[in-house]
């Protein structure tokens, strides 16, 4: 078994020395002439205003945060739906009260308007 | 371990390598060909017999760019980027089974990088791993537009990701089985999963859609609003990179679908010559394509918000009600096997309500 | 209150005879307001006269009098002639006039052309800045007594291109890159601009959101264009966003300026027919109508029966095809790759075929003449019309339709974006499908009726909704109305002649000022001329609608998402070679 990840673990060598060789093709032949303007960051060709990387808004946070709480879900899932025929019924409503709970906390996130893009 | 061990791992990590980039190459051509007659044009058609060679005509015109790096980028973070973005795309490609095992001399060769017995486990995480390249590309630009379009990116493709999970879990259950060659071989005699689950197929179609930024979903580069997002401060061979990684990850996601849904390798004689394996991958992949390709020469572009909300409301409950109706129609198929038929038809009728409630939901925000 | 007041005869002199009297002079109409009054007058006029649609603003410069004069041309959305007023002020800085942006305001952008153009200030308007020249510029260059680089004379055709009875380009005497002079030791290819462009950024509202708990949202200002895929050419929007969502928004244009009106008030009334062509490049027989309408009012002549109808078939061809490549266009900005574009430009192609044997240009057509047009339309031509009309594009309209019209994702972007409530519409001055969307019947065709338009049966097409879903409609249902008119004007072209006279080059206009507007697809398209009996003409104004629709794009954004911004500029329908003159 180690074997094949062997062979992952290869593949991922040999990926990225494609994509090094592939940036230092263009490295090698582009034209580099630089100049002020050139190595200004584009923003509709007018100066920015302000860094361009900056604090983002909660927004993103908020989406994160549930995703690591949905996720969790989704990972239990999938060693149930390995065993599930196996388990049987017991299996089946052990996850639906397992779902149950969760669908608690989806609700008030979704009546908390967390899920709103406002 | 012996040296055949190590060529045979080389090689086929090659021939993954060397089939993907091909496979992008003329993926472009591909795309650019059928929107051209999606459009009453013809696209491109002068180098080579019917354009075939404008992918290399493309790639030397690339080669000889200059690359640019703003003034106040992180360099190191901004020349990594491109390189995390396209690592996972061809390695998420590894357990991917293209073709049943087959004999060569004294050995039997695997028609896939790893069978490994949790492989559906593998795509997840490197499908997580993707975003990394796209939010560290966004955010080292020190560019405003390329910033939005990576937090666009990443809170987009996090958020379609456990839809993806749960469409995953559809087939783990029906195959019973993690490994991708497990999951195939339970499709044998045309009983393709995704006559079973035909709602689980669609939720996985969409969920890739978005997972691979393609339209309509193709927010973090919608063009019309931040210009190029995430990549708009590359050019040269590091854009070719992402745009490289763009394309294979379509080729790898229409892989994925074929694989779990529609019988992956499987087809008429393919147990007599294991090589049609591929061939039969390479059928199913290009109609796969086509359809995303149809659907980027028709659609508008949903809009983020309802974009998130459409993830997040319809989706996510619409595969949960999806995972529970399977489970239970996989029971009761152990009772009587018919009884494995209620599953089309309870999750048409779940997915039939997801929609009605869009359309409501849309009827109640028309005039507000 | 204003039933009482017959539109005709509105009499400012009687109700206000201390401050108003009559324009006497040769040739002009109207009422010359005291400055001190106009607030007073204005608000009177608005309110009780119900003139509610502020056309245009304009400045004159009489140099000869030493006088500066500004000019409201005022109509109701209800219809009827309009009322034009002006208030007279010496020529001597600081010039000032009070603000009408309380009363009208969409005289916000227009004030500040006549600020940049013949600086004169407005005392009361919130944020007079140049607009269509940069923070610095120097001087004010439609005054009379501005003078360009390399001036050569007031007015054309130049004595110095033809010194010895031949023709001399321009760039023979100033060969390219002599006319660009940099100071000493200036690269531009290293200059980077040092001026951060301040008054524009502070005029932007600065202010932090908070949401409930507290948690304060850092609001990036972004700069959308000039070079942005998406503003549809060289517009400039500087937008504040928190997050996705719009916070404030200002307009940036003046890219593509040119001094249009500057180079019309040079050349001959003739020369300017094909310069009218490059104001929006997509309707260059309706620009042509609006100023051989003004120039014909000025003249006082005639034009022939079958050029009115010929007039009025390339006029509502004009007006299918840019409802057909906005459609396209549109639903670019939403995202539709360019499918739904290529589509329209099929059928564009063909109509732009017609233009093309009639006048010899597809899209600079410069076909109208005082009186008529240039030649008649030759048979072929006729027939393709015919087939058009009646066999082709009804069909391809409907199809559009059929395919967009219904589509879900379609309606999700547009349905309640946008909002623009009629009050609100009229207010700043909006006009053609812009102003129809939000449920006012207001369209010159019918509202006062130019060229044949009383004689022909169509509808003016409203919608209630007031969004973008709205303006999408109003232009689809439009292109079936034009259809209608030109099966109409089809059966019916009389034979005749095109010119009612032999054609000049040099028409002989007398002294006076007309206003000629017309109904182009875009909005209300005005030409306010000038004559002083000069071949030349002494001012030469073109009330843009691109220009003047932008008016309302902040108060259509705020709260919107950044992406719902590209839809609504793009439903606005600018063409910058008119909103930048």
């Amino acid at each position: 078994m180690l074997l094949e990840y062997l062979a992952i673990a290869v593949l991922i060598v040999l990926a990225t020395v494609v994509a090094l060789i592939a940036i230092g093709l263009g490295g090698l032949f582009g034209p580099k002439k630089k100049t002020v303007n050139k190595s200004m960051p584009y923003e509709s060709g007018m100066m920015p205003i302000g860094p361009g990387t900056r604090r983002m808004p909660v927004r993103y946070y908020l989406i994160g945060v549930l995703f690591i709480l949905f996720d969790i879900e989704v990972v239990f899932f999938l060693p149930w739906a390995i065993v599930f025929r196996q388990l049987g019924w017991f299996g089946l409503i052990e996850m639906v009260v397992f779902v149950a709970i969760l669908l608690v906390g989806y609700v008030y996130a979704w009546k908390k308007g967390a899920l709103e893009w406002e | 371990m012996d040296w055949t061990l190590w060529l045979e791992l080389v090689i086929k990590a090659l021939v993954l390598i060397f089939a993907l980039l091909g496979g992008f190459a003329y993926l472009t051509w591909y795309e650019r060909r059928l929107l051209a007659r999606f459009q009453s044009r013809l696209g491109p058609n002068r180098a080579g017999p019917f354009g075939l060679l404008q992918p290399i005509a493309d790639a030397v015109k690339l080669i000889f760019k200059e690359e640019l790096t703003p003034a106040k980028a992180y360099k190191l973070v901004f020349f990594l980027a491109p390189i995390m973005t396209l690592v996972p795309s061809v390695i998420i490609a590894a357990v991917i089974p293209w073709g049943p095992p087959f004999q060569l001399g004294d050995r039997i060769v695997t028609q896939s990088i790893a069978d490994i017995n949790v492989g559906v486990l593998f795509l997840m995480s490197i499908a997580s791993i993707a975003v990394y390249g796209i939010v560290l590309a966004g955010w080292s630009s020190n560019n405003k537009y390329a910033m939005l379009g990576g937090l666009r990116s990443a809170a987009q493709m996090i958020s379609y990701e456990l839809t993806l999970g749960l469409a995953f879990v559809v087939a783990i259950l029906l195959g019973n089985s993690m490994n991708l060659t497990d999951i195939v071989e339970a499709q044998r005699d045309g009983r393709w999963f995704v006559l079973v689950q035909p709602v689980g197929a669609l939720i996985l179609w969409i969920a890739t859609l978005a997972e691979v930024n393609r339209h309509p979903f193709d927010m973090p580069e919608a063009e019309q609003e931040l210009t190029a997002g995430y990549h708009t401060e590359y050019s040269g061979m590091k854009f070719a990179l992402f745009f490289m990684a763009e394309y294979q990850k379509m080729i790898v996601v229409s892989a994925i679908l074929a694989t779990l849904f529609f019988g992956g390798y499987l087809g008429p004689w393919v147990d007599r010559w294991p090589l049609l394996g591929p061939v039969y991958m390479f059928l199913k992949i290009v109609i796969l394509l086509f359809i995303m390709i149809w659907v980027r020469a028709t659609w508008p572009r949903i809009r983020y918000d309802r974009l998130m909300a459409f993830g997040w409301k319809v989706l996510l409950p619409l595969a949960l009600a999806v995972v529970m109706i399977t489970a239970v129609g996989i029971l009761l198929a152990e009772i009587n096997p018919w009884m494995i038929w209620l599953i089309p038809i309870f999750s048409l009728i779940a997915g039939a309500f997801a929609s009605l409630m869009i359309d409501r939901s849309l009827r109640r925000k028309a005039y507000a | 209150m204003a039933t009482t007041v017959s539109t005709k005869s509105v009499d400012l002199s009687t109700i206000f005879p201390d401050a108003v009297i009559a324009d006497e002079r040769k040739g002009y109409t109207g009422w010359l307001v005291e400055k001190d009054n106009l607030i007073e007058i204005a608000t009177y006029v608005r309110e009780e006269l119900d003139y509610d649609l502020l056309s245009s603003v304009t400045g004159v410069d009489y140099l000869p009098e030493e006088k500066m004069e500004v000019v409201y041309q005022v109509y109701k959305t209800t219809g009827g002639p309009g009322l034009f007023f002006k208030v007279q002020i010496p020529r001597e800085d600081p010039m000032e006039i009070p603000s009408v942006i309380n009363i009208w305001p969409g005289a916000d952008l227009q004030e500040r052309e006549i600020w940049d153009l013949y600086g004169i200030k407005f005392p009361g308007h919130p944020d007079l800045r140049r607009i269509l020249t940069w923070e610095g510029f120097e001087g004010h260059p439609m005054r009379k007594d501005w003078q360009e680089p390399f001036y050569e004379e007031e007015t054309k055709p130049f004595k110095s291109r033809w010194p010895k009875g031949e023709h001399i380009h321009a760039e023979e005497i100033n060969p390219y890159h002599d006319n660009l002079k940099f100071p000493p030791k200036f690269n531009p290819e290293n200059w980077t601009p040092t001026d951060p462009e301040e008054a524009l950024y502070t005029s932007l509202k600065k202010f932090t959101t908070k949401n409930e708990d507290g948690l304060e949202a850092e609001q990036i200002i972004v700069n959308m264009g000039p070079q942005h895929p998406s503003t549809h050419g060289v517009f400039r929007a500087v937008v504040v966003l928190d997050g996705e969502k719009v916070v404030s928004l200002k307009p940036v244009m003046g890219y593509l300026h040119r001094n249009h009106e500057k180079i019309g008030e040079r050349n001959t009334y003739l020369h300017n027919m094909p310069y009218t062509d490059r104001l929006d490049y997509f309707n260059s027989m309706a620009n042509n109508w609006a100023y051989a309408l003004a120039v014909e009012k000025l003249m006082g002549i005639e034009v022939t029966e079958r050029s009115e109808y010929i007039r009025v078939i390339m006029s509502e061809l004009t007006r299918i095809q840019n409802h057909l490549v906005w459609v396209g266009i549109f639903l670019n900005d939403l995202g539709a790759v360019v499918t739904p574009l290529l589509y329209a430009f099929e059928e564009r192609e063909l109509i732009l075929d017609i233009f093309e044997e009639v006048s010899g240009a597809r899209m600079m057509c410069n076909y109208y003449r005082f009186g008529g047009v240039v030649r008649d339309m030759p048979v072929r031509a006729f027939e393709k019309l015919k087939q058009l009309v009646y066999d082709r594009l009804p069909g391809k309209i409907e199809e559009f339709e059929r395919l967009l019209s219904e589509n879900e994702i379609l309606l999700s972007r547009v349905k309640g974006i946008g909002y623009l409530s009629a009050k609100d519409a009229i207010a700043t001055s909006m006009t053609g499908p812009m102003l129809r969307a939000s449920g006012v019947p207001y369209d010159i065709r019918r509202a006062e009726p130019y060229g044949i338009y009383d004689r022909f049966d169509f509808d003016v097409v409203t919608r209630p909704e007031c969004d973008l879903y709205a303006r999408y409609h109003v232009r689809i249902e439009e292109m079936h109305q034009s259809l209608r008119i030109l099966e109409q004007a089809v059966s019916t072209i009389p034979e005749g002649p095109i010119l009612p006279k032999k054609p000049v080059y040099q028409v002989r206009v007398p002294a006076g000022e007309a206003y000629g507007r017309i109904e182009s697809p875009k909005g209300e398209l005005g030409f306010y001329v000038i004559s002083n009996g000069k071949p030349n003409p002494w001012r030469y104004h073109v009330r843009a609608p691109s220009f003047i629709n932008i008016t309302a794009l902040e108060k259509m954004c705020v709260g919107e998402k950044i992406a719902d911004f590209v839809a609504i500029l793009g439903a606005i329908d600018i063409v910058l070679g008119e909103l930048d003159r």
